[in-house]
This record gives C-alpha cells, sequence and structure tokens, in this order.
C-alpha cells in the first residue's frame, strides 16, 4: 500500500490483540486502564497494526525472546469465518473492520493461514458479483436486504461499488441524450 | 480514471466513412491528414467528425458503413445466442458508438433505421447490446487474480467495464488470488 494513501493510514490503524512476553518498561501508558508506567509480563493489549507488527519484530536484549506475541484480531475469528463460509453476503463486514480486507491482508502477511486466505477470496467474490448486479440494478437498494448488504460493505467494497455505479451512470447519459437533445 | 462515454465516442469520430457531398468543397489540409477534395456527385472518404458537420449543414449525405443494416445485425444477434460464451468478432471496434452517431445524425441515409417491428435497426441494436452486456456481466462474475478473457467486445464495452474489472482483479491479487 502506498505510504500517504488514507485507506492505508486508516488501515494501519487497526487493531490486533497483542500479550506481552515479558515485562516492559516505559510503556505504561499503552494501556489505559493501568497507572504503572511498566508493563507486566501477561498483560494483552488491543494496540494498533504499525505498532504491534515492529514490537513484534523486536527482541529483548540479550534474551531469545520476542517483546509480544501476536493474535488473530476478532474481526477474523473462526467465528466469523464460519459466517463467511456459510454466506458471504449476509456478514456486515464494516461492522467488523472498516478496512476489512486490508486487515485481512496484513495478517496474511504476519502468518501463513491458508484457510483465511481462502475464505477470503471467496468472499470478495461472492460479494464483488452481488456488488456489480446492485450497481447496474439499483431497485430499491436503500431499503430492505440490498440496503443492509450496501451498508455492510467495506471501504473497498464501497469504492467498487461507486465505480461500477459510475459507469453505469453515465452509459446510460450517453445511450439517452441522443433521443433528448433533438 | 478511465475514460467517459462521450471520450470514447468523441475517439471514434476518427473513423473513415463513406459520404455523397451536396457541395464542393477543397481538400483541407489539416494536422492529421488532409482532406480530399469534395465533388459532387462523387463519393468521398472523410472523418466520421467532418461527415457529422457536414450532415447537419446539409451539405451531404452519408452512407452508412455495410455492418450498419438490419440483415448483418440481425445475423450477429443470432449469432450471440447461439455462442452464450463469446463475443462475434465481426462488429468494428467502435460499433455502439458509431451506431449512435449515425442513427442520431444521418437516420434518413440508413434505410432499416425506421422501418418499425422487430427488423427495425435500432430495436436490433438494443437487443444485440443487451445481450452482449448480458454475457459481460456473467464473465464479470468469473474475475480471478490472474486475467479474464473476453475477446471481441468494442471500445465502449470494455471502458464500461475497466474500472470495476480492474478493481477486482487488483483486489483478488492483493489476497492472493494469482
Amino acid at each position: 500500500m502506498s505510504y500517504y494513501s488514507p485507506d492505508a493510514l486508516l488501515t494501519d490503524a487497526q487493531r490486533l490483540p497483542c500479550t506481552f512476553e515479558n515485562a516492559v518498561q516505559g510503556l505504561g501508558f499503552l494501556d489505559p486502564s493501568s497507572t504503572s508506567s511498566t508493563i507486566p509480563a501477561g498483560t494483552t493489549l488491543q494496540l494498533p497494526l504499525w505498532l504491534a507488527e515492529m514490537l513484534a519484530v523486536s527482541q529483548r536484549m540479550g534474551t531469545p525472546n520476542n517483546v509480544l506475541s501476536l493474535d488473530n484480531p476478532p474481526a477474523l475469528s473462526s467465528r466469523v469465518l464460519n459466517a463467511l463460509k456459510a454466506d458471504p453476503k449476509t456478514v456486515e463486514l464494516r461492522q467488523l473492520a472498516t478496512h476489512f480486507y486490508a486487515l485481512g491482508e496484513r495478517v496474511l502477511g504476519l502468518w501463513d493461514e491458508p484457510e483465511l486466505e481462502e475464505v477470503l477470496i471467496q468472499t470478495y467474490k461472492a460479494r464483488t458479483a452481488e456488488i456489480a448486479d446492485l450497481a447496474h440494478n439499483p431497485q430499491g437498494a436503500i431499503g430492505g436486504e440490498a440496503g443492509v448488504f450496501l451498508r455492510g460493505l467495506d471501504e473497498d467494497e464501497r469504492q467498487l461499488f461507486r465505480v461500477a455505479h459510475e459507469s453505469a451512470k453515465m452509459m446510460k447519459q450517453f445511450m439517452t441524450e441522443r433521443s433528448t437533445k433533438n | 480514471g478511465p475514460l467517459r462515454p462521450t471520450e470514447v465516442s468523441f475517439l471514434a469520430e476518427s473513423t473513415p466513412i463513406t459520404i455523397i457531398p451536396r457541395q464542393r468543397l477543397d481538400t483541407l489540409p489539416l494536422i492529421s491528414l488532409t482532406t480530399p477534395r469534395l465533388t459532387p456527385p462523387q463519393r468521398a472518404t472523410v472523418p466520421l467528425w467532418l461527415a457529422l458537420i457536414l450532415k447537419k449543414q446539409k451539405r451531404c449525405n452519408i452512407v452508412p458503413p455495410s455492418w450498419l443494416s438490419s440483415h448483418t445485425i440481425s445475423g450477429i444477434l443470432q449469432w450471440e445466442h447461439d455462442n452464450p460464451s463469446s463475443f462475434s468478432g465481426a462488429l468494428p471496434w467502435h460499433w455502439l458508438e458509431l451506431s449512435e452517431l449515425l442513427l442520431e445524425a444521418a437516420s434518413d441515409d440508413i434505410p432499416d433505421a425506421n422501418v418499425g417491428g422487430e427488423m427495425d435497426l435500432r430495436v436490433l441494436l438494443r437487443a444485440l447490446r443487451e445481450v452482449r452486456q448480458s454475457k459481460a456481466r456473467d464473465g464479470l462474475k468469473q474475475l480471478e487474480g490472474t486475467y479474464l478473457l473476453m475477446n471481441g467486445l468494442g471500445m465502449m464495452e470494455i471502458t464500461e467495464l475497466r474500472g470495476f474489472a480492474g478493481m477486482v482483479v487488483d483486489g483478488l491479487r492483493k489476497l492472493g488470488a494469482t
């Protein structure tokens, strides 16, 4: 993702659950519920991706331990994956994470998770097919099932819908402006 | 971003077309071409944009291209129905734009344009557009992270799909679907 892209920055701000393997001095401020300046070993916090990745990669000097270990975010839990396997179009991705697929990509970059990768791909294919249909035939797309689906689109999907809808609109305009011009 | 339909239509206007001039006109040395001298009633080949201007000023009649006829279009329409997973290569690159522009400007020069009924050229073109569009949409549902092969689409049809298809393929690529 590009350095300055707003979507990349917002993705980076999404959080992962992190468990501190060792006590770390001076980072106490990361835990809003703590008054100490030291994070005790075993603490689990939700940290933004950019910080979590940096800390996970660093090692405490003189020890083979990593500073912290990362876990799957709730948005990509096995409960969510099962729901997506059952019917990808009924899950409201936006509620789980505004930049759902981007979050998935980052997690896939951290661990090997073939099941997650497969579910994301199939989900994306099924939902983008639905987005294409809705963009061309937006009958009553504001209310009803279609409305719920559209409101549940993550950011990438929303941009897809916009592009598809714009192009459909411009085509319609082009095809009809002939008959109305005269 | 992708080209708009009006821009695609503009590009189509460089297509050469045959006209029957009604008035003399000397050759015009332009940047991209030198237009032929127009000597009625001799036919001449000029770019479409010039033909449209002259037609509007009633200084010529336009000879419709051979594919712009009910006979040809109904044949292609039948082929499209008989071949549900391909697109006819018999249509010119700018078929959609050219038919729109010519029917608008010169329907009196196109015999099949005002026939009415099911062999009416406009009706056939609309049907052709719809069957191809429906096939293209089905094609989009099969997008993978590598490539989607849809030969035979016209420039306008491709432009219509480009934005969406490009984004979906890119999204799949990022998810590792290549």
